[in-house]
């Protein structure tokens, strides 16, 4: 590398919109700890009841749970597209539109959710003295379903002001990508949730 | 637009691992079937990471950041196994003993 690449090079991570991109992952890394603490709590509840979690993950709804992990892999394509248009002066219009549909999938995502949540409590699945499954350990699985996508919820809806409040104004660029970042981060998670919840011995 | 085709791709490839993920949940594999669906979140995961979190285009700094997030994570992973890998299920003073009565039961050796 010549000189003048090297310079090139280290004052490039020092732009502006570079800092709030910083931000964002560095908050991104302590998310890591935050779920993953949640995802060790599940891997010692698998291992320890393993019969317990497989029957209770047959007691998930596997149409929906893949309805939603596409309709989330779609948002990030969106909203990844969403990034690329923001570079563009000319493009802001679509950008704006870009960010909405990637808020409306996250709304989707939401309403499906809560359509499963309903169909859980009602058939017994919310862990307390009504629990309708007998098998030890089904009762910590549905803890933990209902922790960890509870708490995915609640960053889907903090993801939904987001983007609803920048496809409102006149995104720009740098605020597009840092609000992409924590899009993409919700995502994240749930591409392990969904085989880790939905997909225990479906076979059985 | 060469960003467009990457972004289709990457999403492409997404929802393919996606099928693969939902197929290989039918298959009879025991513990595999843990292993080979965690092993897919983990690919899809890379491509969101890779691609639509531009960590390619990332600086060493931002990606140090995210190598720090999954690497501390991964130590605390090791650090509680040493613990929850190699202790009986002990009960705490508050619990009654027909409370404790399904815990025992599933974890006799069979």
């Amino acid at each position: 590398m010549t000189a003048a690449a090297a310079a090139a090079h280290i004052t490039e991570p020092s732009d502006e919109p570079d800092i709030g991109k910083l931000g964002m992952w560095v908050f991104l890394a302590s998310e890591v700890l935050f779920f993953g603490g949640l995802f060790v709590a599940y891997l010692y509840g698998r291992t320890h009841w393993p019969q317990g979690f497989a029957a209770a993950s047959r007691h998930t709804d596997v149409v929906l749970g893949t309805a939603n992990t596409a309709i989330l892999l779609t948002s990030s394509a969106v909203v990844a597209l969403a990034v690329a248009c923001a570079q563009e002066e000319h493009q802001r219009r679509r950008t704006s539109r870009l960010l909405a549909l990637t808020a409306a999938l996250g709304l989707a995502f939401i309403a499906i959710k809560g359509v499963e949540w309903h169909a859980e409590w009602r058939d017994g699945l919310v862990p307390g003295p009504a629990f309708a499954l007998a098998v030890p350990g089904a009762q910590q699985f549905f803890a933990l379903y209902f922790v960890m996508t509870g708490l995915h919820a609640v960053h889907m809806i903090v993801g939904v002001a987001t983007l609803g409040i920048l496809a409102r104004g006149r995104p720009r660029a740098s605020r597009v990508e840092v609000a992409a970042l924590y899009w993409h981060f919700v995502d994240l998670v749930w591409i392990f949730l969904y085989p880790l919840l939905y997909l225990v011995e479906r076979h059985g | 637009m060469a960003e467009l085709r990457r972004i289709a791709i990457t999403w492409a490839a997404l929802i393919a691992l996606m099928l693969a993920s939902l197929g290989s949940a039918y298959l009879k594999l025991g513990p595999w079937n843990l292993v080979g669906g965690l092993a897919i979140a983990a690919v899809k995961a890379a491509l969101v990471a890779w691609w639509y979190m531009r960590l390619r285009d990332a600086g060493p700094l931002i990606r140090l950041v995210a190598g720090v997030g999954l690497g501390t994570w991964l130590i605390l992973v090791v650090l509680s196994g040493v613990d929850y890998g190699t202790r009986a299920v002990t009960p705490a003073a508050v619990q009654r003993p027909q409370q404790l009565l399904p815990v025992q039961a599933a974890s006799q050796p069979r």
